[in-house]
């Protein structure tokens, strides 16, 4: 029977187990479950928000029912905490493991296979059938942490060169500015440029916040990897669906997660047939145009600069009362976003 | 019957099945299935007659099957639906 392990002898003996089998325990979780033989613990697994993570089974016992009582256990928490898709991180000659359970791989890469249980990535695609268009389509992926002139200058630069551009704009929350107004200020900025259609990156952006690491060991460069399966994902997946056959992207002076996360995309999008398309930064009088720089300013309350950095729809409102709750997030935020 | 919350039944062992429910407009039956070449039609017309049967016509119904036989379907569907129809 699979019951919580929620006390601390509990936890501790699932961490030893995990260890054990080579894996690393990893905190944050929301769910640690387990199944006991006696008095062992003879298999594991945790649950953190739409992830499944450390799904161990003792060895001797692998050709039994465990692992469907666990990952089903599982699965039903999830379901009752909101979510009807669940992803799992794996080493990619578990992916038939899981295959077998209805999951379906979104992605695999050399080192990871990502697979997803509940048809998400389907049903996701499916409601965006009516932005399907014919010709030849281009895509930019952006956070917009807010919408400044430089995505404005990108999103103008990649809509003359191709008949429609898709903007997907990142839907996870871990920027100051929440997704409902960043989603809202792209589509107030670009709301004259006829062929470019807006839509949100769902759970099929893989950001190193959601990327699990515990199952891989010793020099594996954990943020390459994150970054190359969410490359993987979105030129397999995502953009043959679309039939996009470009990514545009701008160049990246300052942050060495976004510059990696480039050369990353010039190196395998054109494996997969789509080109990718670097677009040199617009710059002011004193320096490039960035969201990071509109935020700094922001947080020393130095509101005039902003005007050279943002159209008038995000200026009109950083300007606004609205604003205030995410001043208030900045001014404690001491991270990257 | 009316679905008025989610719920769930069934594992993912093999020969069971999982059946979620939850309250959306319209009636949708998804259907994946390790089996679901050969069988989807058949899965798919036991799902109907159960969901006939007890007059639910708005839901989102969710299948993840590893080779059930019908009597399996049948009493896995029932019980997520009696769990998604009880106050």
């Amino acid at each position: 029977m699979v019951t919580e392990l929620a006390c601390v002898p509990d936890i501790g003996e699932a961490r030893a187990f995990i260890e054990q089998n080579g894996l690393t325990f990893e905190e944050g979780y929301d769910d640690l479950v387990g199944v006991h033989e006696g008095d062992e613990l003879v298999a594991v697994g945790a649950r953190a928000g739409n992830i499944l993570k450390m799904l161990v089974v003792e060895p001797s016992r692998q050709n039994g029912a465990l692992f469907g009582e666990v990952v089903t256990d599982l699965v039903g928490r999830g379901f009752a905490a909101g979510f009807t898709s669940l992803f799992v991180f794996t080493k990619p000659g578990y992916a038939t493991t899981f295959e077998a359970l209805n999951f379906s791989l979104l992605a695999s890469h050399e080192r990871v296979a990502l697979l997803e249980f509940g048809g998400g990535l389907e049903r996701w695609l499916s409601s965006y059938l009516s932005l399907l268009r014919k010709g030849v389509n281009g895509a930019v992926v952006m956070n917009c942490n807010p919408f400044t002139l430089g995505h404005r200058h990108l999103v103008e630069t990649a809509s003359r060169q191709v008949d429609n551009l898709y903007i997907f704009v990142v839907r996870e929350e871990r920027s100051v500015f929440p997704f409902a107004v960043r989603f809202r200020l792209v589509e107030e900025g670009v709301r004259d440029i006829p062929n470019v259609l807006l839509l949100d990156t769902s759970s099929y952006a893989i950001s190193s916040v959601t990327f699990p690491t515990y199952f891989l060991k010793g020099a594996d460069s954990i943020a390459r990897i994150q970054m190359e399966l969410d490359i993987a994902l979105f030129a397999s997946r995502i953009a043959p669906f679309f039939g996009i056959s470009s990514r545009f992207f701008g160049t990246e002076p300052f942050c060495t997660t976004t510059c990696n996360y480039n050369e990353a995309m010039k190196r395998l999008l054109p494996v997969y047939g789509i080109d990718a398309v670097e677009v040199k930064r617009r710059e002011t009088t004193d320096g490039v145009i960035s969201a990071s720089r509109v935020r700094e300013l922001l947080k020393c309350d130095d509101l005039a600069p902003l005007e050279m950095l943002v159209p008038a729809t995000t200026l009109a409102y950083l300007r606004s009362t609205a604003v205030a709750p995410v001043l208030e997030k900045l001014r404690e935020n001491m991270g990257r976003h | 019957m009316k679905i008025i919350k989610k719920a769930q039944a069934g594992t993912m062992q093999s020969s069971d099945l999982m059946v979620f429910v939850e309250p959306s407009e319209g009636l949708t039956v998804e259907i994946d299935s390790t089996v679901k070449k050969q069988f989807e039609h058949l899965i798919r017309a036991t799902i109907d007659a159960v969901l006939a049967a007890h007059g639910v016509t708005e839901g989102m119904i969710r299948v993840t099957d590893r080779g059930a036989l019908d009597y399996a379907i049948e009493a896995r569907l029932e019980a997520a639906l009696k769990r998604a129809g009880e106050e």
